[in-house]
């Protein structure tokens, strides 16, 4: 028998009857918490397809679907997930790239088709896309790091007086750190032009396999060593993680793996020709990245190949455009050395149109290739820019790495904004500190610094050393002396300030503020607007003969000219840009290749 | 918490402390001491809850870091106490009869993690994982992608595409 107490106490119960429940009737439609993962939502405007989500995914919960054509820097795909795989984890939304991937606070859901729960947030429009509430990382991207290693340079003080490259190159350490930041999503590798492998070689780096990644380089480029340092590096430009960090050091990766494999190994991995000679003979106009890599390429299809140079030496702009500072004359002398090792004949010294003649070598020749860059250099045309005192940027360029004499004032104006401007003004900067100790170099620009030419390290750098840069400002004449023992020399330059560069039709028409001028008291104008081609060796009749575009000899997609034995590529042809001329020699030695083949067959 | 770190560490081997916050220290202890430590702060310290028991997988070094979270609720204070053992012959004392709860703790470690606990009140059955024959799943080689496409069927007319070959045959088909 219990107490009175066991027999009260049920009927005290009643005393919560008009309390409210703390249990819901129906939990259908309640509001999870703030930050609760559910159903995904995708930006897809943010999104770049690069498949992070998908990696990560512990479940295979992710499939990458095409929902629009790939572009620069863009897959064209977007995730889809299926909820039957999906926990909820959210890793792939620690790991998303450019921020685009979050959840919803959304959990419930209910549909009698499996298949409904597999779907592409963001295409697919589900009612939580707007939803405010759910998961999103806090703060930058954790998973893979924000930052580059910082590169070891010279100081300005102890590079400003002398040529000796600036960059150091990373150590072992540093390029693990920045190896590791890659996804290895491949975005890059369209946009290279040469579609260059690079998440393989930075995996190679981080595998410590400089043998495996020397190899991978010279499937797609024989110019590392060059490319490691100068090259214009768009890649970098569409790299996944560049949306919230520094975009992968690509460039300096590349320099790395070279940078570690000695010039005996490097002849070693790459090797010599494995094909019988084909007894067909090819002649390449130009020893410059173009007319080099179809050599390469040609040379180990079997090819007998002839590089006709009118320089000195081997290189063209990479050794006579580029200063020493930025790409030592030795660096591209390795590289140059295994394609030499091919079999390649160059013959330096040798200018076309007075040693021999293009129609010499479309005889003696099975196909002749023309590389003949870009060696002149445009003018102003302003009143005085035919004055003693003023100089070609691109002539000078030549002259300096020619180790010829060149005149070295106290203070020389350069026009023009691009990175051939900034080579020349910090060469003569240096020659000027070699000089006179001190730098008295003043750089005019058409552009404001927010639309500058030349990449953004150059300008940097440049102000390091000294050099004034000034933006927004035309040139409109060359003052010469008038009388005196100097008489029609360069005295100085007269700049107005620049308002705006096109038109409303994106035309070339500077504008000008008259009222804002200034004279530049210099002995000596470089010229940095621009290069064209030397066509002049080409001769009349095939001037004549050939097609052009714009300019420019005309070419097809394979870089075959209008006239049947005459392949033409790089600069001359597709403006300036080494690794675009290495592409363009890839392109041509394919297409040169497939010609030869039919010939030979024909003449079975 | 420096002055009591400071008072035990002439008793007992005590390394590493990391004083994480105002209220959260952490420090490395051993295994033979273990035992007199977690008395002394819970009896005479004023340690009197455990806040759990956790561990790491530190494979590169071939060790499981034991995590023993107390809480002096006087003081507001949490003391972590770190304690590592063989990863291959992975084996914690039970502190059961310290604490009660310490017994489902290791059970779950046993469990997630293959380490053993001998003498802990149910200690072998099942926890949460019904009939798992694979590693222990908490073990940082045990691969969670592969289980888990072993172990769930993929779903009819699932198809993906790699970013990279994708770009390759629509941009630059030519190679």
């Amino acid at each position: 028998m219990g107490s009175l107490r066991d027999v009260l106490s049920p009927f005290t119960a009643w005393k919560h009857v008009i309390e409210t429940p703390v249990t819901i009737k129906n939990p259908i439609g309640r509001e999870a918490a703030d930050r609760y993962r559910g159903f995904h939502q995708n930006d897809t405007d943010k999104c770049i397809g690069c498949g992070s989500c998908e990696d990560i995914c512990q479940n295979a919960a992710i499939d990458m679907i095409p929902v629009d054509n790939p572009k620069d820097g863009d897959s064209g795909l977007r995730p889809q997930i299926d909820y039957g795989r999906c926990c909820w984890c959210a890793l792939c939304v620690d790991v998303c790239m450019t921020g685009s991937l979050t959840m919803s606070n959304e959990y419930t859901w209910v549909d009698s088709d499996p298949d409904a729960f597999r779907f592409i947030p963001g295409v697919d429009k589900m009612p939580w896309d707007d939803f405010e509430k759910g998961y999103e990382r806090q703060g930058d991207r954790m998973l893979s790091g924000l930052t580059r290693p910082e590169m070891a340079e010279l100081e300005p003080e102890a590079r400003i007086g002398n040529f000796d490259e600036i960059v150091a190159g990373y150590s072992r350490e540093q390029a693990v750190l920045e190896a590791d930041r890659c996804v290895e999503c491949g975005l890059c590798v369209a946009t290279c032009p040469a579609h260059m492998d690079i998440p393989d070689y930075i995996a190679a780096i981080r595998e410590g396999d400089y043998d495996l990644g020397t190899q991978i380089l010279y499937e797609t480029n024989p110019f590392s060593e060059v490319c490691g340092r100068v090259c214009t590096h768009k890649c970098e430009t569409v790299c996944a993680a560049q949306y919230e960090g520094e975009p992968i050091a690509i460039r300096w990766l590349k320099r790395h793996i070279i940078d570690n494999v000695s010039e005996e190994r490097r002849l070693e991995i790459v090797g010599t020709p494995q094909v019988l000679p084909t007894g067909q003979k090819v002649a390449v106009v130009g020893a410059g990245p173009a007319g080099l890599t179809a050599a390469y390429d040609l040379a180990r299809s079997g090819h007998a190949v002839t590089v006709f140079e009118a320089q000195d030496k081997p290189g063209g702009m990479m050794r006579y455009g580029i200063p020493e500072y930025r790409l030592p004359y030795d660096a591209l002398d390795r590289d140059i050395a295994v394609i030499k090792a091919q079999g390649v004949e160059i013959k330096t010294g040798t200018r076309i149109g007075t040693d021999i003649t293009l129609d010499q070598l479309k005889a003696d020749y099975d196909a002749t290739v023309l590389s003949i860059g870009l060696h002149l250099g445009r003018s102003t045309r302003v009143p005085g820019s035919d004055a003693p005192g003023v100089e070609a940027a691109i002539d000078l360029l030549r002259r300096i790495t020619a180790g010829e004499e060149v005149p070295v004032p106290k203070k020389v104006a350069v026009i023009g904004g691009g990175n051939v401007a900034m080579d020349i003004a910090r060469s003569m900067a240096r020659l000027q500190k070699q000089k006179f100790g001190e730098v008295g170099v003043t750089v005019t620009a058409l552009e404001d610094f927010d639309h500058f030419l030349a990449d953004k390290e150059e300008v940097t750098e440049s102000f390091e050393e000294g050099i004034e840069i000034l933006d927004a400002r035309g040139p409109q004449e060359i003052v010469t002396f008038k009388s005196g023992k100097r008489k029609g020399h360069v005295k100085g330059l007269r700049t107005w300030k620049v308002t705006s560069i096109f038109d409303e039709q994106g035309r070339f028409t500077p504008q000008y503020d008259e009222g804002d001028e200034m004279v530049h008291e210099v002995e000596m104008v470089v010229e940095a607007i621009g290069q064209m081609a030397d066509i002049s060796l080409l001769g009349d009749e095939l001037t004549e003969a050939l097609e052009w575009n714009r300019g420019r000899i005309a070419v097809d997609a394979d870089g075959h000219t209008s006239e049947p034995w005459l392949w033409g590529g790089g600069d001359a042809v597709h403006g300036p840009d080494v690794i675009h001329a290495v592409a363009d020699g890839h392109k041509i030695a394919a297409s040169v290749n497939v010609a030869l083949m039919a010939k030979a067959e024909a003449e079975k | 918490m420096r002055d009591l770190i400071e008072k035990l560490t002439p008793r007992y081997t005590l390394g590493n402390a990391t004083y994480q916050r105002a209220d959260l220290t952490f420090v490395d202890v051993t295994r033979d001491e273990l035992r007199a430590l977690l008395l002394e702060l819970r009896d005479k310290e004023g340690f009197t809850h455990l806040v759990l028991l956790t561990a790491v997988d530190w494979i590169e070094e071939g060790k499981f870091q034991l995590t023993y979270m107390i809480n002096n609720r006087e003081a507001d204070q949490t003391l972590g106490l770190r304690l590592y053992i063989d990863r291959n012959d992975a084996e914690g004392d039970t502190i059961h009869d310290i604490w009660p709860t310490a017994a489902t703790y290791q059970r779950e470690l046993r469990e997630m993690f293959g380490i053993a606990f001998p003498g802990s009140p149910r200690v072998d059955e099942e926890f949460i994982l019904e009939g798992w024959t694979d590693m222990p799943p908490y073990r940082r080689d045990f691969d969670t992608l592969a289980y888990s496409q072993q172990t769930y069927v993929e779903r009819e007319g699932r198809e993906t595409h790699d970013p990279r070959a994708t770009m390759k045959h629509k941009m630059y088909p030519e190679g």
